[in-house]
């Protein structure tokens, strides 16, 4: 069965991922500054969050107060590539459409110089500087809002159905 | 009714796969590159799901099969890293002072995280790395199977070529009924 589409859903998940986008952004910021002012403890656990999905290599990574940032230079790229894409979702598409995936084509465009920069370095190749992979990455981050507001409000509409499906099917009252 | 689709046994192959991939020193660097492992493994994770479904498989689908690929490559990966642990320690304090002498620096207390790596793993500590590690496999998973959903898309089948008019039934001329 189908429910009627709730306008406001598309917008509340943008704001949920706009937070969690700052949230995780704020914290590449933190560590260096945690590291930078003492506070090695706190720094420490910072840095471990983002341990999982990044090499951490201070040489490729920017710095603040000295400290190199909780990511390298790439995937900083992709975070805030990733805010910047929320920002450009609101202003192009708006929250009264709903979202739709990007075509398979510019996912494989935007993923190719990150792809080839990364695979180069990786093979030794050559060493990209990291103004250079901020920008790979912020290419291809720029593209990730719209498949996870695709995907989350698909998740919403998929619930609201359930949902209708389980009243639809619950006996009235006996008279 | 709609056929419920079997998320599980898709994601628990391909995530234990993408777990391994994550916990073996070396090839653990793919993740470095966009999580690689994770979001490859849930797009394929993805494919499987979608060679099972009847139909066109939706954003949601891929999201929670990404998902759940990635809380499985979580699992597996602290799993495998117990007994790497100090393989993987030694190998990235290897990569680091290799940084450094690169003219790099390494980050402050970085060197006691080595120091309290080379010792045993207590149990809270492994709760929490798994803990943010799951959270973290778990988005970039989602993610990847939202991607994986897009890369999948069916082409919508084409319609069938027209089908000749069939023969209508012979009809009789109206003629003078009884009742007339």
């Amino acid at each position: 069965m189908t429910v009627p589409p709730d306008p406001g859903a598309v917008r509340r998940i943008w704001l949920l991922a706009a937070c969690g986008a700052a949230i995780w952004l704020a914290g590449v910021f933190l560590a260096p500054l945690l590291a930078g002012r003492g506070a090695g403890g706190a720094a420490r656990l910072v840095y471990a969050v983002y341990a999982p999905v990044c090499h951490q290599i201070p040489a490729r990574s920017f710095r603040l107060l000295g400290q190199p940032l909780a990511v390298c230079g790439r995937c900083l790229g992709i975070y805030a590539g990733f805010a910047a894409g929320l920002i450009l979702y609101a202003l192009a598409r708006g929250f009264r459409r709903p979202p739709v995936l990007p075509p398979a084509r510019l996912f494989l465009l935007l993923t190719l110089p990150l792809a080839v920069d990364g695979l180069g370095g990786l093979l030794r190749l050559w060493r990209s500087p990291i103004g250079l992979r901020f920008a790979t990455g912020f290419a291809w981050g720029g593209l990730l809002p719209w498949y996870a507001l695709a995907g989350l409000a698909d998740l919403v509409r998929a619930r609201r159905e359930r949902a209708a499906a389980r009243t639809l099917e619950k006996p009235g009252p006996k008279k | 009714m709609q056929q419920k689709l079997d998320y599980f046994r898709p994601a628990l192959t391909v995530g234990a796969i993408a777990g391994v991939l994550s916990g073996l020193p070396i090839l653990s660097a793919g993740n470095c590159l966009c999580c690689l492992w994770i979001v490859g493994g849930a797009i394929i994770a993805v494919r499987l799901l979608a060679a099972q479904a009847p139909g066109p498989l939706a954003s949601s689908d891929g999201a929670v099969v990404g998902a759940l690929t990635g809380i499985a490559a979580a699992v597996a990966d602290a799993l495998i890293s117990i007994p790497l642990r100090s393989f993987n320690m030694d190998l990235a304090r290897r990569i680091l002072d290799k940084a450094v002498e690169m003219g790099g620096e390494l980050p402050a207390g970085l060197d006691e995280v080595f120091n309290a790596g080379a010792g045993a793993l207590s149990p809270g500590w492994f709760l929490l790395s798994l803990f943010i590690s799951a959270a973290v496999f778990a988005l970039a998973g989602a993610l990847g199977g939202v991607i994986g959903v897009s890369l999948a898309a069916r082409k919508p089948v084409p319609p069938a070529a027209p089908q000749p008019p069939a023969v209508p039934p012979p009809t009789t001329p109206p003629g003078p009924t009884d009742a007339a």
